[in-house]
């Protein structure tokens, strides 16, 4: 059987320099099959949802450690919601205290892994929820 | 120095550096550990030498420190200098076999990277090329498998983890009226200066930029003139564009 490959970007918004997880993840992914865009970092919220569409993504993993989450994350939802991404998953990784996990779920984030997570948790979460493609 | 660039001025022999603890060693998991952690990597960088010391604070893997998680940092720096004694001594583990075994090792590593980039055309040539990039997440990569396989041990996260942990420890808040508070102070400035010195002084760093010139002095210019940062970020745009990161 030949499943498509599921494609994810990884993302860096705002002005966190801190990339050491971000490319981890994305080479754990790619060494898992899936094929990874790496953004980059000091994206705005708008060039990753251009991103997104633009590579066709199942997913976006947003890594943000610089305290910013609560005002990126949300954005970058509504802005894949208002290009008709509503099917892509959007994960963050990074420093979320645990008071803002709950409202980030509500806002749309599928997922939030916190330092410490295996990344062989993270390629099973998006094997099992990554929507299949008609 | 002296051998390959045939420098006489002193200053320049000197290795003068700075030591910060490492981030990525911090945890979620039983975050008061972290502390321990801190304290054995600071000591380590005191022992080596080290002219200039970042602690890292234990809550820093929960969140932006606490005033309380900051100050156990310096603390902790303060134990060191002045409990410890090690402080005393200028190099207090020469002669050890086992340390200078290990700094030799080390030392060799560095030459054998001196010679790759060298061979590749220097620095530049090489950060073009990705390499040094390119080392840096491998060794990231390899150490997160060996995590992941058990064989690196971290303390609370892949051995001795607990189901039922302690309390956890009490995180910073920052709300969005540090956002409307900063905005404000930006709008005030804004209004306030002289927009003819400043739009002066960011030509003069865009020349100098252009020309190749040391940045430094008009980039002091520009800030005297209370030019942001975002604007003098964005004069060097203008000249020198974006960098962009090789694929990895």
């Amino acid at each position: 059987m030949n499943e498509k490959k599921i494609r994810v970007l990884v993302a860096k918004p705002g002005l966190d320099g801190h990339d050491r997880g971000a490319k981890v993840i994305a080479r754990a992914l790619r060494d898992a099959g899936m094929e990874v865009i790496y953004t980059g970092l000091r994206q705005t919220p708008e060039m990753i949802a251009a991103a997104a569409l633009q590579e066709d993504v199942d997913a976006v993993g947003v890594s943000i450690l610089s305290g910013a989450h609560n005002t990126l994350c949300p954005r970058i939802v509504q802005l894949l919601h208002d290009q008709g991404m509503d099917d892509c998953l959007v994960l963050l990784g990074g420093i979320v205290p645990q008071e803002d996990i709950a409202k980030l779920k509500s806002q749309g984030i599928a997922e939030i892994f916190l330092p410490g997570t295996s990344t062989e948790d993270i390629v099973r979460f998006l094997r099992e929820n990554v929507k299949p493609r008609e | 120095m002296s051998e390959r660039f045939g420098t006489t001025n002193e200053r320049t022999l000197k290795l003068r550096f700075h030591t910060q603890t490492a981030g990525v060693s911090l945890t979620v998991q039983q975050p008061l550990n972290n502390i321990v952690r801190v304290a054995i990597q600071a000591l380590a960088g005191v022992l080596g030498g080290t002219q200039s010391l970042h602690t890292d604070a234990y809550d820093e893997a929960l969140a932006l420190p606490t005033d309380r998680a900051a100050l156990i940092a310096l603390r902790t720096q303060q134990i060191i200098a002045e409990e410890t004694g090690v402080a005393n001594t200028i190099d207090p583990l020469g002669g050890s076999y086992f340390i200078e075994a290990l700094t030799e090792k080390m030392e060799e590593g560095a030459l054998d990277y001196f010679r790759k980039i060298d061979a590749m055309g220097g620095m530049v040539a090489a950060i073009e090329k990705g390499f040094p990039q390119r080392e840096i997440q491998d060794s990231a990569y390899q150490y997160q498998k060996a995590v992941e396989r058990g064989e690196q041990v971290i303390v609370g996260v892949n051995k001795y983890a607990m189901t039922d942990e302690p309390a956890e420890v009490p995180t910073l808040v920052i709300d969005e009226s540090v956002r409307t508070h900063q905005i404000e102070r930006l709008e005030q400035t804004r209004t306030t200066r002289d927009s003819g010195a400043v739009a002066n002084a960011l030509e003069k760093l865009k020349l100098a930029a252009h020309n190749e010139e040391n940045t430094m002095p008009a980039t002091i210019e520009t800030v005297r003139a209370y030019a942001t940062l975002g604007e003098i970020c964005s004069a060097l745009r203008d000249v020198y564009g974006v960098y962009e990161e090789p694929a990895f």
